[in-house]
């Protein structure tokens, strides 16, 4: 029988480690805004978050390319002068929640901040603003609640 | 008519006395703080959260008592003294604070429209502006105040961002999310962001629930950025003895404490090896430990009003 080199054995498991280790740097970022590990970050602009504020029940808007939301408003509240807030049940996840908030500041300046997520599911994501652009990151659901 | 009256007096004692035990006293921690945690312990009607999933939610009231609500206001209002916060039992004090600084937490006996708990809260929602509440389940914690109050402070740190304070192994790896603290001869403390039920429990810095590469400064996370809350003016004047070191905060090379008096102080490595000691003044205090080796730090304390040993993740 021919038995393997032992350099050659040595060579597979690190090779295998390497692969093991970049897949797993691949797969889990953080997010400097929040210190959050996620797995996806998807860039959303002010204008399709904006339209969703301009709603007023159905909604079927592609936040991005690829990231189609449509839904049914459930609910909008405003809190104190300068928070509007949505919550959206969203039909592309079948019982997710989009809930998200407009802030707008005594310059005039507007602001959002929002989840998407079911209770008890996995995953969820959050709405994350950096530099003047807004990001969905998909987290672990545990980060964003807990018990 | 003498029988009328009889009644009508009976029934207006029968009212004042339902009123009497029914109602929520009226409290506060500290009223110039315009940052303000609620806590609603006489039922609510929750919509338009990312609790509603299912529609609006119809919280029953605690059901506690005056004495008990009283009870559980202390012993949370104790865990925030060190913060610009005021902790409160009046409605109208959180409708007017601040929409960006103020968050609600509700007593109420089940959770049946989330599952088994003893409550939940969405991280860092106090800063979110939408009125999100978080909540405390007091069916699961047995009725039992003293948990019920170290419930609603790990709910109520969970809406000022802080994660779990979590256990991980040499290699980083996770052991436990919850830390439930450590019983040995420096520490019978717990972290109010681990389980905070069986010991004594409090703000910790460690390793959060993201990851073994992360710290978290409980106080600092509280204290700083998005809240913004800050700390008292007078906190060294309301301190208690056995509190009366703080870790405000701590970087690689400096330990930044508040002290409440004159303290000495030792700080040592884990294996009890003395690396310095000193003198704390009276209020802001900085130790250097850019000599030590990372690791596990035991921070101890005494004078006239008490003394304490601290473990610190270096």
């Amino acid at each position: 029988m021919l038995l393997p080199h032992p350099m050659n054995t040595l060579k597979m498991i690190l090779s295998g480690f390497c692969l093991l280790f970049s897949l797993m740097l691949s797969a889990q970022k953080t997010d400097p805004s929040t210190s959050l590990p996620y797995s996806n970050k998807i860039e959303v602009s002010n204008q399709a978050l904006e339209s969703l504020f301009q709603s007023s029940d159905l909604i079927s808007i592609e936040l991005a390319p690829g990231f189609q939301l449509d839904g049914k408003i459930q609910n909008k509240s405003n809190h104190g002068k300068s928070v509007i807030s949505l919550l959206i049940r969203v039909d592309s996840r079948p019982g997710g929640m989009l809930n998200i908030s407009r802030y707008k500041d005594t310059k005039g300046n507007i602001y959002y901040s929002g989840r998407l997520m079911k209770l008890h599911e996995p995953e969820g994501m959050m709405l994350v603003e950096k530099d003047q652009h807004y990001y969905f990151i998909e987290t672990q659901q545990r980060f964003l609640v807990a018990e | 008519m003498k029988k009328n009256s009889i009644h009508i007096i009976a029934l207006l004692m029968l009212l004042i006395h339902v009123n009497v035990f029914a109602q929520t006293p009226i409290l506060n921690s500290y009223t110039p703080a315009s940052a303000t945690v609620y806590l609603d312990f006489d039922g609510a009607e929750v919509d338009g959260t990312i609790w509603n999933e299912q529609g609006k939610i119809v919280a029953a009231p605690s059901g506690l008592s005056p004495a008990s609500v009283t009870w559980i206001h202390k012993m949370i209002a104790e865990h925030f003294k060190l913060f610009n916060l005021n902790i409160t039992t009046d409605p109208a004090v959180y409708e007017r604070a601040p929409v960006h600084q103020r968050t609600r937490i509700i007593f109420t006996p089940n959770g049946s429209w989330y599952g088994p708990a003893s409550g939940v809260s969405a991280i860092g929602s106090f800063v979110w502006g939408d009125d999100t509440p978080a909540w405390v389940f007091m069916d699961p914690l047995s009725n039992n105040a003293s948990f019920i109050a170290a419930a609603a402070t790990h709910q109520i740190g969970h809406t000022l961002g802080l994660q779990h304070q979590s256990v991980y192994d040499s290699y980083g790896s996770m052991i436990t999310e919850l830390s439930g603290g450590e019983s040995n001869i420096f520490s019978n403390q717990a972290p109010l962001m681990g389980i905070p039920f069986y010991k004594q429990a409090d703000w910790k810095n460690g390793h959060p629930s993201t990851g073994v590469q992360n710290v978290q400064s409980d106080t600092a996370s509280i204290a700083g950025a998005p809240n913004y809350i800050g700390y008292r003016k007078n906190a060294e004047e309301t301190i208690s003895p056995h509190n009366s070191v703080k870790i405000e905060r701590q970087d690689p090379s400096y330990l930044s404490l508040i002290s409440s008096g004159d303290y000495s102080f030792r700080l040592f490595d884990i294996s009890g090896r003395l690396l310095t000691q000193g003198m704390l003044k009276p209020g802001f205090n900085e130790i250097r430990t850019s000599f030590a080796s990372s690791g596990v730090l035991v921070l101890q304390w005494s004078g006239e009003f008490g003394s304490a040993t601290q473990k610190i993740i270096h």
